[in-house]
């Protein structure tokens, strides 16, 4: 085969890959569906049956009256949507899907964005070395157990000894208690942010310096370098980004491990509202027509999201 | 602009990210110093850096019966990676080198999974598991985390097989290799880098999950995250030991994090980003 017809060959699967198109071709040596099938059916099954199924059960318990104790846990009713109507009157509810829209957008699209980004601009120019260390040492938040975090940030914040009143001189305030909404999307903005850097660092190597350069050299300020030079490169990062953290955020649990919820409901995320209702106050039904809710705006967003993997290949 | 306000801005950024650093690694910080601390001075009011290192800290922990739930971590987590790797293997080969049409279709299928919120499962999962007597059992936990990590493993391993070049696949197949011989001996060599950081990964998420193990778990077969979170209270009594614990239980994921990291954007964004 000559180089030519070579390239010609991998342009064409390479084609095939980015386009998602007509992909029969290329299964020239006759893997056949039957066996391709074979290959990924245990996949499938085990996501089938852990994640699933589960979830289609959720769907059925959100309108049923299903509790964790007494009568309606032998003898669940079906109520229709009844579930879904009272989650819509529940002050706590709709409480509860504002203060998760908050966090998401305090801590994730504008905490970690912001935070991961700028971090990522100024490691752009040091040293490789210092660079490196100061990404381990960033990506250690995000990578450490939410527990063990969460441990960290309540003896952090505590009123009673805490070590930020120590270092504020502002002993006895009890910052998780006093304002915990503000605690938790700090926390989470610490939490995460190092995901975004590396995200943000890996994009701004794609951008050509010479741009930038010329840029500079047009005398176009550090804003307008962002603007005209670095964001029209890294569009595609900064969307893949924001609809990642934006649903860990809507999905994490570990607020609960701060403030689980309180004071008086005060910074109950709908994870945390979930877990409260459902398998503290014991309505399953209830609690798993909230969960149906959350799935659906995930699906929402990973409809999006898969939308945006096709296109970029 | 000139030159020396230029620079005088630089040193200022330069400033505000060596501060940002600090502000995002003291709590890492303060862990690993109160681990070595006597209680008393971990607890105390005033922070204090300059100290004589115990490890009564440490011996409390182990007192408590960490070592117990650290092995029940470990199970949990080599399992379930196990288990998401030899599955995703297969899977992703037919997903990228030889793909059919519709098989195709699945990999929609996995990806949306990945999105699916454990609130919305963890019920129907515990009342299943309730039912059957399978609640507080290591292993099935670990098929949960399992499938949990399999949709992250699939696309990651797909997206490092795209790369393989066709023509040495091409020329096995001339030799005669057979579809096994072909992966084993021919695919998973090149993408040998791709698949440990797969199994790195998922082995962070496994040893990380508290959600699904304070709910599935309760004695014997508790992990690590929800044991500590226990003991997470803000009176700070347990200040050293717990730090002591956190110490222990971080060392895994940070030596597991530290070798993955070029990898997990590229993993975690389901191989959108290179």
């Amino acid at each position: 085969m000559t180089a030519t017809a070579d390239r010609k060959v991998r342009s064409n699967r390479e084609a095939g890959a980015r386009a998602g198109g007509p992909v029969d071709s290329i299964d020239a040596a006759g893997l056949g569906r039957a066996r391709a099938a074979g290959l990924v059916a245990p996949a499938l099954v085990l996501v089938l049956a852990f994640l699933v199924v589960p979830a289609a059960w959720t769907v059925y318990l959100g309108v049923t009256d299903y509790r964790l104790t007494g009568i309606q846990a032998a003898n669940p009713e079906f109520v229709g949507l009844d579930n879904f109507t009272a989650a819509l009157a529940d002050p706590d509810f709709r409480n509860s899907l504002w203060l998760t829209l908050l966090f998401v957008l305090g801590s994730a699209i504008v905490g970690q964005t912001v935070a991961g980004f700028a971090l990522a601009w100024t490691l752009r120019t040091v040293p490789k070395l210092v660079r490196s260390v100061v990404e381990t040492l960033v990506l250690l938040a995000w990578i450490l157990p939410s527990s063990i975090v969460a441990f960290l940030w309540v003896a952090y914040l505590s009123g009673d000894g805490g070590t930020l009143n120590a270092m504020l001189q502002t002993s006895g305030t009890e910052w998780l208690l006093e304002h915990p909404m503000a605690s938790i999307i700090v926390f989470n903005t610490w939490r995460g942010t190092a995901f975004s850097m590396l995200l943000f660092s890996a994009a701004l190597g794609a951008v050509p310096p010479s741009q930038l350069e010329s840029a500079r050299l047009a005398g176009a300020g550090a804003f307008a370098q962002l603007r005209d030079v670095v964001l029209p490169h890294i569009r595609g990062h900064v969307l893949t980004n924001t609809l990642l953290i934006s649903l860990w955020t809507f999905n994490d649990f570990s607020p609960y491990l701060l403030t689980a919820g309180g004071p008086n409901h005060a910074s109950e995320t709908l994870p945390v509202f979930i877990y409260n209702k459902a398998l503290y106050g014991g309505q399953l039904g209830y609690g798993s027509a909230i969960s149906f809710i959350m799935l659906l705006i995930n699906l929402v967003i990973a409809l999006f999201y898969v939308r945006l993997l096709r296109e970029r290949r | 602009m000139n030159s020396s306000t230029r620079s005088a801005r630089g040193a200022l950024v330069t400033l505000v990210t060596w501060i940002l650093v600090l502000i995002f690694f003291f709590p890492v910080l303060w862990m690993f110093l109160n681990g070595f601390k006597p209680e008393s001075l971990a607890s105390s009011i005033n922070p204090s850096f300059i100290f004589k290192p115990v490890t009564e800290g440490y011996q409390l922990a182990m007192d408590r019966g960490m070592a117990g739930y650290l092995q029940n971590s470990l199970t949990a987590a080599v399992t379930s990676t196990i288990i998401s790797v030899l599955l995703a293997i297969p899977a992703a080969y037919a997903l990228s080198i030889r793909r059919v049409k519709n098989v195709q279709n699945s990999l929609s299928f996995f990806i949306s999974t990945r999105f699916m919120p454990l609130a919305a499962i963890v019920l129907p999962l515990f009342m299943i598991f309730k039912t059957v007597g399978l609640l507080d059992n290591i292993y099935v936990l670990a098929i949960v985390y399992g499938a949990m990590n399999l949709p992250v493993t699939v696309w990651m391993m797909r997206s490092f097989l795209l790369e393989v070049p066709f023509e040495i696949i091409e020329a096995a197949r001339v030799d005669g290799a057979g579809m096994f011989r072909e992966i084993v001996r021919i695919v998973l060599p090149l993408v040998l880098p791709g698949v440990a950081a797969a199994a790195l990964i998922s082995f962070i998420f496994a040893w990380n999950e508290y959600f699904l193990a304070l709910l599935l778990t309760s004695s014997a077969a508790r992990t690590t995250p929800p044991f500590l979170g226990s003991f997470v209270d803000g009176r700070g009594q347990f200040l050293a030991v717990l730090s002591a614990a956190a110490t222990i239980a971080a060392l895994p994921v940070i030596i597991a994090g530290w070798v993955a990291q070029k990898q997990l954007v590229r993993g975690l964004s389901m191989g959108a980003i290179k």
